[in-house]
């Protein structure tokens, strides 16, 4: 019995990544009895709300979702309103508002604009938590025309034990970028990368939960946003060369034949 | 939710199969098969899609000696399609992506346009191997009212499933002219690349581009098409 979960996952990272909000929408209405899974398996672009009462957004995600209803991470309240909606245990929640103004601030750093979040659950004596980042550009209007989004996803998964715990990450970044030039015509990259590592780490005063899942996030972000740039743009270059040579065949068989040349001469010295 | 017809199950089915990166339709097929209540629901409209994604992509398949090229500029009927260069016109199965027979041309190519073709099918098909190390050219030719209009494809791919990667670039040219006459030229390149190794990236670009150059007699049309 083919596995329905698998058939979907793989088709979502075969279609074109700008267009998964469509895609996932069509897919649920094929196999509606995948809805959850779907929903908490493939990653879709965040989407922003606003808490009126704290005059701030928040994002949207799984994590923060109780039916049809979404947290936010600034006043703990379920917007539509909720009688019993699932929230974090007091001592978590405490966690949880201190990760979000660190996780601001972070934001603030790194990206100059753009919408943090930042959910916490209880797993039995352990905890998780999101940090969610979105930040979107549209230069059209001054005259640049590009159109950017940039998602960040970091589940992180926490088992204490004793002095230290172990730090279980898994990120996702997603990147979209549109652009239409006279010169390039209509060309939209678009992707997600996903990323997993490990960590165990000494927990104390000086060393709080945040400030490891912070760094270790850090890192992460940082590696993501290299391989970004080398996978993107220069994989995707190279993939676009070979199928069309930029300077012809017999341009670059003479000089591969040059290269040769040199290097048998200089190793009959 | 509500519930969706078996018509919106096949219709979501299908844009799924043509939106399929190059090289991986037949993973596609498997999969959206797999998502069906019923796998069989998709075997009506089965032969119309692959037919629409064979020629809309631009299939490069082996006849046995050289590669040709799976256009609907070189349709002659739903599993047929015209080779001008070797002059044979190939039976083509679009569900098995293989070709099955062939026989010669016998009056799809126009008489009058020919010279005109077939000189600037030679100065292409030169262009195209020079700098299309792993593509197909082809140069099909048409009268629309009393303009001769020669279309050149080109389609190249190059699939590297083993490093998960997958490319093609079409590009479509289109020449208008009377003979003797100036040659307007207009062109679409499409590039599509998916790379998805830990994730899935695409690039999906789509270019217009056009021109004119001086026409003349068949070779000299030919030259400037080219340099054009």
């Amino acid at each position: 019995m083919v596995d329905q979960l698998d058939c979907a996952l793989d088709l979502m990272r075969r279609m074109p990544p700008n267009d998964i909000e469509d895609n996932l929408a069509n897919l649920i209405d094929l196999v509606p009895d995948l809805c959850e899974d779907l929903l908490s398996a493939v990653d879709q672009p965040l989407k922003i709300a606003t808490d009126k009462e704290a005059h701030r957004d928040y994002l949207l995600c799984d994590y923060n979702r109780d039916g049809d209803s979404y947290r936010s991470p600034w006043t703990n309240k379920y917007d539509p309103p909720l009688g019993d909606g699932a929230v974090p245990s007091a001592k978590l929640r405490k966690l949880e508002v201190e990760a979000n103004e660190v996780f601001d601030i972070y934001r603030d750093l790194y990206y100059e604009g753009g919408v943090s979040s930042v959910y916490t659950w209880d797993l039995d004596d352990d905890f998780a938590a999101v940090v969610l980042i979105k930040k979107t550009q549209d230069s059209t209007k001054k005259g640049q025309p590009m159109k950017g989004t940039w998602d960040s996803i970091h589940v992180v998964e926490v088992q204490n034990s004793g002095n230290s715990a172990h730090y279980k990450l898994t990120s996702t970044v997603m990147l979209g970028i549109e652009t239409e030039t006279k010169q390039a015509g209509r060309v939209a990259l678009g992707g997600s990368l996903t990323r997993q590592t490990e960590q165990t780490s000494e927990v104390s005063e000086a060393n709080p939960h945040i400030s490891n899942i912070g760094r270790m996030i850090e890192e992460m972000e940082n590696t993501l946003r290299q391989s970004l740039e080398t996978i993107y743009f220069g994989k995707t270059k190279d993939i676009a060369n070979d199928l069309r040579n930029a300077a012809g065949v017999s341009l670059q068989r003479q000089q591969q034949a040059l290269a040769r040349d040199i290097g048998s001469s200089l190793r009959s010295r | 939710m509500g519930d969706v017809t078996e018509e919106e199950m096949i219709q979501i089915a299908n844009n799924f199969l043509l939106a399929s990166p190059p090289g991986e339709f037949m993973e596609v097929v498997t999969d959206v098969r797999g998502l069906l209540p019923d796998d069989s629901l998709i075997n009506d409209t089965a032969p119309i899609t692959f037919r629409e994604y064979n020629t809309v992509q631009m299939l490069q398949v082996y006849n046995g000696e050289v590669d040709v090229l799976v256009s609907k500029h070189g349709e002659v009927s739903d599993t047929e399609y015209l080779d001008p260069r070797s002059g044979q016109v190939f039976s083509f199965d679009h569900i098995r992506q293989e070709v099955t027979g062939s026989r010669p041309i016998s009056g799809e190519l126009d008489g009058q346009v020919e010279p005109y073709r077939s000189a600037i099918d030679q100065a292409f098909e030169k262009y195209a191997r020079e700098f299309y190390a792993n593509g197909t050219s082809a140069v099909y030719s048409s009268k629309k009212g009393s303009d001769f209009v020669v279309t050149m494809c080109i389609s190249s791919s190059k699939f590297n499933p083993n490093n998960f990667w997958n490319g093609r670039w079409r590009s479509i040219w289109t020449a208008t002219f009377k003979p003797n006459g100036q040659v307007s030229l207009n062109g679409t390149l499409r590039i599509n690349v998916h790379y998805y190794e830990d994730g899935n990236v695409q690039l999906n670009t789509e270019a217009e581009r056009s021109a004119s150059v001086a026409g003349g007699d068949p070779q000299a049309t030919a030259g400037n098409i080219v340099k054009g």
